[in-house]
């Protein structure tokens, strides 16, 4: 079967700046597939490229088995990071609308619409304005008008940035089910805890290109288990001058060391040990986060 | 092809929907017949009224033809419409006027008509009044002041003229115009009536696209504002959101347009027939068949034109305060073939004239007056459309471009030379 996305050396330049420097990259259908990576990394760019919102300067982008464009539009459900909804116009009429620009007819959009709305808890207010409804509605008719029309790809960028947590709870189900009814989900976020619990696969985009990519699993155990989470009593500022230590990250309640290459981790302890109460001593794998942090560094793109 | 006439369907339905929509609409014209109304029914109440005015005359002796003059003019079987009051000059003209000032200032009297001592001098004969505006009655004043001028010289050169005499000697020398068809006929026709049968419908025409120029540029603006622009372009094409935009507004135009047209056409069958009493045929010609066919195919036209400039203005822009300046440039272009009406209508046949008409951007507006007051030659009005065409083609490339790259900018809006250079491509 062939990929839901097939990227193959992708550039884009905006003036200067190049944007999206060479990405090749193949995502599988039917998973939930995390695009990560910093502000201004190039994620939004790469996105609308799949979309044909923007058309690349060379390189070619396959959409489920087609070259993007007009033909494979209707297939895509898409949620863009800046999104809004008309302000004067009642929601129904405005999923409607949206459900009209991806081929069905205005009765078949509204029926599929008023079902979402009934099933969402926003059945009472199909016939109000959006600007009536508080911010956390508007993101679920938001949602909703993305995957209206069952689309064999969902396209989200950020899809959880600014909401509660009640609603991530409900995009993240609805991701779920989706991707369980079929559809192949790709969606970009700086929350590198979500993209860890949905993932199957990522792409981690810097400055244009990509970083790492593969199964979730893979690309953890590439960075091998030299992590550490220590708890402890007492100043921890010895660790960074430790020999074995190639970075620390200081979460408040306990510590996450990262060794370098073929240290022991027993060094670090019986160094500790010396020092402070140690509470915790815990040999994990990195988190993503982590290896977000070590990849990107402290030079994250400054857009 | 389904989805531009979706969006064709949400602009149009989101527009005609409104209530603002048919107030506007149909408070326009009855707002301009009423207007028209309101100033007849006024204008008859006024001219009804008696006016006093006083005669301060050196002579001495124009009293009596004067006001034999001004008794003739009466409102319809009313009484006189001026009452003369012969004023004694005891010395100095200007002494009785002052003494009569203060009536004018109260009311009592409408104005004050001197006359000096010496007839054959230029500023002999002046009138005072309050407000000197009352066009009319200031004509009605003079005329009857003339005869009996007039008739006091003939006397004094020793011509003797009866009443009846002077009355045909004085007898006004006016020409009727005609404005000569190819159909032949020739049409009896004033310029007061062309100009302001013309006037109306380039008003209308001028308002029509600048209301839904804004009107797209303000969608634009809007779905930028919304952020729903990338929402929107996740399933169409920026050509299609756009023509699917300018189409669907340009429908409400039509609507609005074809309401117009009927009432107008209404206006035709019962305002006609007194218009036609009252001799202003020419202010009918202008809603003629022939007009209104020709009205439609340029505000069309100018339509097009117009709205893929203002989509431009809103693609680049970021809020309104922003396009304000961008789109000043337009609003000149509509503007001065309004503002030059006057000239156009009186000399529709000028190269400056013909130029204007045959220059896109103008002649929408210009090439429609022309129409309405001579019938320019054909294979004019065939290249301005030719010539429309080709620029509104051109500029929805140009557009089409500028929008595709525009309408996903935020932040700082792009100088005149990039989007110059954008249309290009």
């Amino acid at each position: 079967m062939e990929s839901a996305v097939s990227l193959r050396n992708l550039v884009k330049t905006f003036g200067e700046h190049r944007a999206v420097d060479g990405i090749t990259l193949e995502i599988p259908r039917g998973i939930l597939f995390g695009l990560i990576g910093p502000n201004g990394a190039g994620k939004t760019t790469t996105i609308r490229m799949i979309l044909d919102i923007i058309r690349p300067d060379s390189g070619e982008v396959a959409v489920l088995g087609m070259p993007a464009g007009e033909m494979v539009k209707d297939r895509i459900g898409y949620l863009p990071e800046e999104r809004g909804l008309y302000r004067k116009t009642k929601v129904l009429e405005m999923l409607e609308y949206l459900g009209t620009l991806r081929g069905a007819s205005p009765s078949a959009a509204r029926k599929e619409a008023s079902a979402w709305l009934d099933r969402l808890d926003l059945g009472s207010w199909k016939s109000r304005k959006a600007e009536d409804l508080s911010k956390g509605m508007q993101q679920k008719v938001q949602f909703i008008g993305a995957i209206l029309g069952k689309p064999d790809l969902l396209i989200l960028d950020e899809p959880f940035a600014g909401l509660d947590p009640v609603n991530q709870n409900v995009f993240k189900d609805l991701m779920l089910e989706l991707n369980r009814g079929g559809a192949s989900i790709i969606f970009s976020t700086h929350q590198m805890d979500t993209a860890e619990r949905l993932c199957k696969e990522i792409a981690l985009i810097n400055r244009g290109r990509i970083v790492l990519n593969g199964p979730l699993s893979q690309v953890k155990s590439r960075f091998g288990k030299n992590s550490v989470l220590v708890e402890f009593e007492g100043d921890g500022a010895f660790l960074r001058g430790l020999p074995c230590v190639a970075r620390v990250d200081d979460y408040g309640r306990y510590r996450e060391v990262r060794l370098i290459d073929g240290a022991n981790p027993q060094e670090l302890l019986q160094a500790a040990v010396g020092r402070v109460a140690v509470r915790r001593f815990e040999i994990v794998e990195p988190t993503l986060h982590n290896i977000f942090l070590e990849q990107v560094g402290g030079q994250a793109a400054d857009a | 092809m389904h989805k531009l006439l979706m969006v064709i369907r949400r602009e149009y339905l989101d527009r005609v929907r409104k209530k603002s929509f048919w107030f506007g609409t149909l408070l326009l014209p009855l707002l301009m017949v009423g207007l028209v109304v309101v100033q007849i029914l006024l204008a008859d109440v006024e001219t009804g009224r008696q006016r006093k005015v006083a005669l301060v005359d050196a002579t001495g002796r124009l009293a009596a033809a004067f006001e034999a003059k001004l008794a003739e003019e009466k409102s319809k079987d009313g009484p006189p419409l001026f009452l003369v009051e012969s004023v004694p000059v005891d010395s100095d003209v200007e002494e009785a006027r002052q003494k009569l000032e203060p009536r004018v200032l109260s009311g009592d009297l409408f104005g004050i008509v001197t006359v000096g001592p010496d007839l054959e001098e230029g500023s002999n004969f002046r009138f005072y009044a309050r407000s000197v505006g009352n066009i009319f009655a200031q004509k009605t004043l003079q005329r009857a002041l003339r005869e009996a001028v007039v008739g006091l010289r003939l006397e004094r050169s020793n011509l003797n003229v009866g009443a009846e005499e002077l009355k045909k000697l004085l007898s006004p020398v006016e020409m009727e115009s005609f404005e000569v068809k190819a159909e032949g006929q020739a049409k009896k026709r004033g310029f007061d009536e062309a100009y302001f049968g013309t006037f109306a419908f380039v008003m209308v025409l001028y308002m029509a696209l600048l209301l839904y120029g804004v009107a797209v540029m303000r969608g634009i603006l809007e779905e930028k504002s919304n952020r729903i622009m990338e929402v929107l372009l996740g399933s169409l094409t920026p050509d299609q959101l756009m023509a699917g935009k300018i189409l669907g507004i340009g429908l409400v135009g039509l609507t609005q347009m074809a309401i117009y047209v009927v009432s107008a056409a209404f206006l035709r069958l019962y305002v006609g027939i007194a218009a036609l009493q009252a001799g202003w045929t020419g202010a009918l010609d202008a809603i003629s068949p022939l007009n209104m066919t020709y009205f439609c195919i340029f505000f069309l036209l100018g339509y097009f034109l117009y709205t893929s400039l203002f989509a431009a203005v809103g693609a680049v822009c970021n809020s309104e305060q922003e396009a304000q300046n961008l789109q000043s440039p337009l609003i000149m272009c509509l503007v001065v073939p309004m503002v030059m009406t006057f000239f156009f209508v009186a000399n529709p046949d000028s190269p400056a004239a013909v130029v204007a008409s045959l220059i896109p951007l103008f002649a929408p507006m210009v090439m429609f007056m022309r129409i309405t007051v001579l019938t320019p030659p054909f294979w004019q009005i065939a290249l301005s459309i030719a010539l429309l065409l080709a620029t509104i083609y051109f500029f929805f490339r140009g557009v089409a471009r500028i929008f595709r790259i525009g309408v996903l900018m935020y932040g700082k809006r792009p100088t005149l030379p990039e989007i110059l250079r954008w249309a290009r491509g």
